[in-house]
């Protein structure tokens, strides 16, 4: 039996595409966040307190939208390829979609780049969230629109290739992996409509001078309309890996198929009518809607809860496959010399400290406490910088080798690799939700303030610091490792089987669920419906109080050359 | 009790965030832990695994699995 590329080589050469891009954004993208990690604790400085954006949006953008979206594409090409086990319709459409992705975060990553060059006027410092009214250069936004409508012409890749499938299998149950997929990717054509709407009709005409003004708080809105599935898009992935994997890496089976598809509803359904709850602080939407957004945030946890229950019983199943026994020694029996297993493991353990900090950030009164402060990327390393980063690092030790037919160069140095990783984290992660409680600003080159001393409740604000250093730098070289170690595996010479790529069938099936959970119209239907209710209000009520253009003018971040202009538009933007 | 060296591995790497939030523990029930305890913590258990793995361990190389 032979694996992956040798049955699939077209789509394994595409999914092997993606993840070279994915794994170059990880690359400098973690520099960027050793820069900034010795940077705003004043260990070492090698750029400028004023390159600082730059460096932040490139960290920003390259790592949550670059590697983890690549990444994605890839894994989930991979999935649908094997669970379907049949090749994609068109190959032409595949490559289609990758060069549309790709040119497109090039041209956001030129943006960004050229802002660390004086000469070419040009910049897009606007961090990863681009806020209006800063301004980046106009070639920004369009990548970040070619870019996008690359990835719904990846879903539509899956969803023909399911279409032919089910010509086929008129009967069958979709199979879990591309029913992870096609439920993940209905979220994101929901979602990203936000987004969409928001560069093409308002950041891009407004960038190229076609509009004159904009209305920050409806982009903000649009923005976050997407900006917290977004997180899900990162999840879901993560999540696919440990309901189809991870069971089978610890030496068993999935608990339960039906309670995998239950989760993966709920999320197209919940994710998008919550992002307000990004706006907790934003003047001008009323309170009532940030109590919806609020409440939805909690329904919520009901699918992390789940998760957290059936990922660990697959995975004590597995253990007690193996040998394992007790209520708590079963843990040793698990297969922690294999780094794809460990590094999902421990990526999963910190995930539930991000969920317990993410519930503060979701409290809207709590939020107050926090809201833009060092807790915040605090919280967002352990889930997407954590439970999502190092969860796509693992996996890559296990689904690699079937891209290239190639061993893994090293288990042990992989082992390291996320075990370094856990530990950079934990450090980084916990001084800084302690920097956040004690009002240490984020998004902030110098957060020190003349004449005025943070203090920290326990320890001291040098302590944190010190462990915010000391985390960002264990946290690359766990990169560096991580890049070395498949770098190393292109060298090694091609085998038969270079991982067991089998995955077992559910301990309890799809055949047992309801056939409605399969109903993936009536599910989308019902998303639009709590969409439309969580946002019509709101928005409606923010175009009637600015108008849909605003009256703020833009404050570009490129004309360094041209600061007279930049003042005289930021004076009237106070004013 | 036999520990496999990677499942030792990943003791170290869980006994970091106890260290970590050692203090705050305390800071509960108002004592003010100072950074060296914290430090002579870690030390007293790394040495405490360090003993249970080497009176556990099988001849030399074994690995479990
Ligand atoms: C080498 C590992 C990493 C280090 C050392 C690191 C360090 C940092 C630091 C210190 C900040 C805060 C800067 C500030 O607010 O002033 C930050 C922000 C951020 N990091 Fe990381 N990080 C790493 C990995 C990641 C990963 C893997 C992701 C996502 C997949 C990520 C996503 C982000 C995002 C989205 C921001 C916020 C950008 C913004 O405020 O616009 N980081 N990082
Ligand atoms: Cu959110």
């Amino acid at each position: 039996m032979a694996t992956f590329v040798d049955r699939y080589p077209e789509e394994a050469s595409v999914v092997k595409a993606s993840l070279v891009v994915s794994f170059v954004a990880l690359g400098i993208g973690a520099l960027f966040g050793l820069v900034q990690a010795l940077h705003r604790t004043g260990y070492f400085r090698v750029i400028d307190s004023v390159d600082y954006y730059t460096v932040l949006t490139g960290h920003g953008v390259l790592l949550a939208l670059v590697f983890t979206i690549f990444f994605l594409v890839g894994l989930f090409t991979w999935a649908v390829v094997q669970s379907l086990e049949r090749p994609l319709p068109d190959i032409r459409l595949t490559w289609a979609w990758f060069g549309l992705t790709t040119t497109g975060a090039v041209f956001v990553a030129v943006a960004i780049l050229a802002g660390f060059v004086p000469s070419i006027d040009m910049s897009a410092d606007v961090l990863y969230t681009f806020y209006a009214p800063l301004q980046a250069h106009p070639l920004f936004y369009v990548g970040l629109a070619m870019f996008i409508v690359g990835t719904w012409l990846a879903g539509a890749d899956w969803f023909l290739a399911y279409r032919d499938w089910r010509g086929d299998n008129p009967d069958e149950r979709i199979p879990l992996q591309t029913f992870m997929v096609l439920t993940t990717m209905l979220m994101w054509y929901l979602s990203t409509i936000g987004v969409a709407v928001s560069t093409v009709f308002f950041l891009i005409p407004w960038s190229f001078g076609i509009v004159e003004t904009v209305n920050p708080l409806l982009t903000r809105t649009l923005f976050w309309f997407f900006g917290h599935p977004v997180v899900y898009f990162w999840l879901m992935p993560a999540y696919l890996m440990w309901y189809t994997v991870m069971p089978k890496l610890a030496g068993g089976r999935l608990f339960s198929d039906p309670l995998a598809r239950v989760v993966f509803v709920l999320f197209l359904l919940l994710s998008t009518p919550v992002g307000i709850h990004h706006q907790y602080l934003d003047p001008g939407i009323a309170e009532g809607f940030k109590f919806i957004a609020m409440t939805n945030t909690m329904f919520l946890l009901l699918p992390s809860l789940l998760t957290a229950f059936t990922v660990v019983a697959s995975v004590e199943h597995g253990a007690r496959q193996r040998g394992g026994e007790g209520y708590i020694k079963w843990l040793g029996a698990l297969p922690w010399r294999d780094p794809a297993f460990t590094g999902m493991a421990l990526a999963g353990a910190l995930f539930a400290a991000g969920g317990f900090s993410g519930m503060i950030n979701a409290g809207m009164n709590i939020n107050y406490l926090i809201h833009n402060t060092l807790w915040v990327p605090g919280h967002f390393h352990l889930t997407v910088g954590t439970a999502v980063a190092l969860t796509m690092m693992a996996g890559s030790y296990w689904l690699v080798p079937q891209l290239t037919g190639k061993r893994l160069y090293s288990r042990p140095i992989g082992l390291l690799q996320v075990v370094l990783w856990f530990v950079g984290m934990v450090f980084m992660s916990n001084a800084m939700h302690r920097a956040g409680l004690v009002g240490i600003p984020r998004r902030t080159a110098e957060p020190q303030y003349q004449s005025f001393d943070f203090s920290a409740v326990i320890g001291t604000v040098g302590e944190l610091r010190a462990q915010i250093a000391l985390g960002g730098f264990l946290l690359f070289v766990s990169v560096v490792l991580f890049l070395f170690n498949l770098l190393l595996s292109a060298f090694e010479e091609p085998i038969e089987n270079p991982v067991d790529d089998s995955l077992p069938a559910p301990l309890s099936g799809a055949s047992g669920s309801p056939v409605v959970l399969d109903n993936l119209r009536l599910w989308t239907a019902i998303a639009i419906v709590l969409v439309i209710l969580a946002y019509t209000l709101p928005l409606a009520s923010i175009v009637g109080d600015a108008g849909l253009f605003g009256n703020v003018p833009g404050v570009p971040v490129w004309v360094s050359a041209n600061a007279e202009v930049t003042i005289e538009a930021l004076t009237e933007v106070i004013a | 009790m036999n520990i496999s060296r990677a499942g030792l591995l990943v003791l170290v790497a869980f006994s970091i965030p106890v260290a970590v939030e050692l203090r705050v523990l305390f800071g509960f029930f108002g004592v003010d832990l100072p950074l060296a305890a914290v430090v002579v913590f870690e030390a007293v258990f790394l040495l405490a695994i360090a003993v249970v793995y080497n009176l556990g361990a099988e001849p030399k190389s074994a690995t479990k699995h």
